[in-house]
């Protein structure tokens, strides 16, 4: 019999079902709105989900927290939800000091916390290294459980790659990105299925090796739904200060894709005085925004996609595309609720956790890991060209074909 | 190109008359696009100048003239109305207040002066009224009433109904609604009315249209907490918050409000506006400053179990929810057809006039015949959703 979702997460919250899935929390830092307090506390204290407060169908039985900053938050959890133990080491959590694998699933957030930065400018998140500790406990224990990894897979492209490579040689579910392609959009829309798309963009805000992997897995999350699926990148070339505007103004990527994408957000920075919403000129742009970048990559198959990150001017992840045969512009916002002022919660690890628990519960991936292994090459290429003088950077390792699940999996309930 | 006039109380930046009425002039966002209005702004009346006033700033750079009266706005300084449309924004702006805590914007006074016009010079034309219609339903019956009389359509009220919702949900036409509850926040009255009137865009939906109200009362205190409204109502209505206050606030934890009892702790003040159809329907608003920040509804719709959204209020400055309000004025100024009835907002001024009048009274329970407004739903959506 074919179970629904629901029906698999609603029998599987009975208290008398059985095989509850234990779950091991593998973080960086437990620190108010840190990746790892948003993550473990949706498994501790459940969430708002389908109209409802959701408690997961399984346990979050372990926890290993690398780093304890001022403000963490580990012994005030571990108190208030005495079937969570900490340990000291990834292999001890694993195990819950039985010597082996003792979960039924892992969650690695290696996000935020003290890590150095290389001359690239990348945080050296030890996600890799977690996964590591992670892999040789499945070798000596000889079974493997689903993993989860927030956000990129590693800074690291060869790392990313061996991360992907050991999950199918071992045979383990592993998830792993951004919450950008699971949160709501406004319009609350599905890129079309087997749609030719010519250019896709995505403009948001942030950093280098941080929202602009963001960005990228918005624009990935939609574009691979089109014909033939993700055929992989060719080349990626970024952009930076002047070099972008000149770009711009030579319009290397479609201008009008930038502002449809503009048209979505709830967030622009008004360019006059006096005036709440108006839409900003390009000069305008050129003075509200110091550090623009962008990354500008070719598909397989000819597609261009552009991520674009406009600090200043907004605070949102719009994206557009121009689909063959429609008049119109396709365009969206992935709407992120976000607390820094606007909310209390960062509702859109949300969905991301649900995704996981799907995963935890069902041994299933519900989403292509392809996409996130990608975008992670994407990002560290980006940064590759950035510190090549803005180089273009053909990417052959960066093949990577795949296709998109048939349903959706953004946030609409 | 149509021309319309603007009849406001003030023009100061983040007023009402402003980040509406600026989207006239410069556009705004609307289905992908940067909008470009298909009117025109012709002239413009400001009841109050306070400091920051806009008006004449705004008259010098978009061609048009602000008019010392609303008879003179309305025909651009000739003898005769000059405009193809009428947008009255009275909100904000100094008005006193009233017993009931009402603050008496004089929106029923400008409509008035409008609809002299219109019956003078023999020709009456589209008037959007911004936010309820009046403080008093009979003042708000009567501009209803005359609009029927000279024949012209009338748009009012909140921008709420038609925001962007978390998630995007609409409770099918002729659905049976068991009953539906809305969580609000913010001041009496502006807020309540916004919170009324969400909650009413969701309900006049179901099986035979809205009926009208048959009886309110407001409670307040511990009285609020023991009303008859289901909690599991409550429960999925918060769950649809993404601004839950207190230990939120101190370390980002996720929150089941009502179960764990945070809810009373947070709140010292809330209030319960209990209103009861004619069809039997009862629905609840609950305002529940200091709980959380954002606007939240759900429903128990038979076969369909419990619904529930947040209407999502986009942050300050852009305010793009007003945008989507706009795009409906608009409509209405170019085909002469309101896209939703005003009577949904006269019916909620009346709701929120007799709940007051209840707080007043101690929580009485107030019979309302004067409520009995019927009348049915659009059936398209109409909130923000491409």
């Amino acid at each position: 019999m074919q179970l629904t979702r629901r029906q698999i997460l609603t029998s599987a919250a009975l208290p008398w079902a059985p095989n509850r899935p234990k779950i091991a929390a593998i973080i960086t830092e437990y620190r108010k709105f840190s990746h790892g307090q948003h993550i473990v506390d949706r498994f501790l204290e459940g969430y708002g989900w389908d109209g409802e407060h959701h408690h997961p169908a399984m346990d979050l039985v372990s926890l290993y927290v690398d780093q304890h900053p001022n403000g963490d938050l580990t012994e005030d959890r571990a108190k208030r939800f005495p079937g969570m133990k900490v340990y000291k080491t990834i292999a001890e959590a694993l195990t819950s000091g039985t010597g082996k694998l003792a979960v039924d699933g892992v969650m690695l957030v290696g996000e935020h916390g003290k890590y150095e930065r290389n001359e690239k400018g990348q945080t050296k998140y030890p996600r890799y290294e977690f996964f590591k500790e992670i892999v040789k406990v499945f070798e000596a224990s000889g079974r493997v459980v689903p993993v989860f990894n927030d956000k990129h897979l590693s800074w690291n492209w060869e790392w990313a790659k061996e991360m992907y490579d050991t999950a199918r040689r071992m045979k383990f579910p592993l998830m792993a990105g951004s919450s950008l392609p699971v949160t709501w959009r406004t319009p609350s829309l599905e890129f079309p299925t087997g749609a030719r798309v010519e250019e896709a963009m995505c403009v948001c805000y942030g950093g280098v090796d941080s929202y602009d992997f963001h960005g990228l897995e918005t624009l990935q999350g939609m574009v691979e739904r089109r014909r033939g699926g993700e055929t992989g990148v060719e080349w990626v070339q970024a952009y930076r200060g002047e070099n972008f505007w000149k770009a711009y103004q030579e319009k290397v990527w479609p201008t009008e894709l930038v502002e449809a994408a503009l048209c979505r957000s709830h967030t622009l920075v008004p360019a006059r005085e006096g005036f709440n919403n108006i839409f900003p000129t390009l000069a305008d742009m050129k003075r509200i925004v110091k550090n623009p970048v962008a990354y500008r990559y070719k598909h397989a198959d000819g597609l261009m996609s552009t991520m674009i990150l406009m600090s200043g001017l907004l605070r949102d992840f719009n994206f557009s595309a121009k689909i063959t045969g429609q008049k119109d512009l396709f365009s969206t916002q992935m709407y992120l609720p976000m607390p820094d002022g606007r909310t209390t919660l960062a509702n859109f690890f949300s969905p991301l956790v649900y995704n996981a628990e799907l995963m935890y519960l069902t041994g299933k991936e519900t989403y292509p890991l392809e996409r996130t292994l990608l975008t992670t090459g994407l990002t560290a290429a980006g940064v590759e060209s950035l510190f090549q003088s803005e180089k273009q950077l053909k990417t052959p390792h960066l093949g990577i074909r795949y296709q998109a699940t048939k349903e959706s999996t953004f946030w609409r309930s | 190109m149509k021309r319309i006039a603007i009849v406001s109380s003030i023009y100061r930046y983040l007023s009402h008359a402003q980040h509406m009425g600026d989207r006239f002039l410069i556009g705004y966002p609307h289905e992908g696009k940067w909008h470009k209005p298909d009117v025109q702004v012709v002239s413009l009346y400001v009841d109050q100048k306070p400091k920051g006033d806009q008006s004449e700033e705004r008259a010098k750079e978009f061609g048009f003239k602000v008019y010392p009266t609303i008879a003179e706005t309305l025909r651009c300084g000739t003898d005769k109305l000059a405009v193809d449309g009428v947008v009255i924004i009275c909100e904000h702006g100094e008005y006193s207040k009233n017993e009931l805590g009402q603050v008496l914007y004089p929106r029923h006074e400008f409509f008035k002066a409008c609809t002299e016009v219109f019956e003078k010079d023999g020709r009456a034309v589209p008037v959007y009224n911004d936010k309820h219609l009046s403080f008093s339903f009979e003042k708000a019956k009567w501009m209803m009433d005359e609009a029927r009389r000279l024949k012209f359509p009338v748009l009012a009220g909140s921008s709420l109904p038609v925001t962007w919702r978390l998630p995007d949900i609409e409770i099918p036409l002729g659905s049976v609604i068991d009953e539906a509850l809305m969580v609000g926040v913010g001041g009496s009255d502006p807020m309540d009315y916004h919170a009324l009137e969400a909650m009413q865009c969701m309900i006049e939906r179901r099986k035979g249209g809205e009926t009208g109200v048959k009886s309110v009362q407001l409670l307040e205190g511990e009285a609020a907490w023991n009303a008859p409204y289901s909690k599991d109502l409550l429960i999925s209505a918060l769950s649809r918050s993404d601004t839950p206050l207190g230990l939120t606030e101190t370390d980002g934890r996720t929150q089941d409000l009502v179960r764990t009892g945070e809810l009373k702790r947070l709140v010292a003040k809330p209030a319960a506006y209990l209103i009861e159809h004619n069809d039997g329907l009862k629905t609840t608003l609950l305002m529940l400053n200091g709980a959380v920040k954002d606007f939240t509804f759900a429903a128990k719709v038979r076969g369909r179990g419990t619904m529930s959204t947040q209407f999502l209020l986009t942050p300050v400055p852009n305010v793009t929810y007003s945008a989507c309000l706009v795009g409906k004025i608009e409509e209405m100024m170019v085909t002469g057809r309101a896209p939703y009835p005003a009577a949904r907002t006269l019916i909620v001024s009346g709701m929120l006039e007799s709940c007051l009048q209840s707080k007043q009274k101690g929580g009485e329970k107030l019979m309302t015949p004067q409520l009995s407004v019927r009348y049915n739903a659009p059936a398209q959506s109409q909130h923000a959703r491409r």
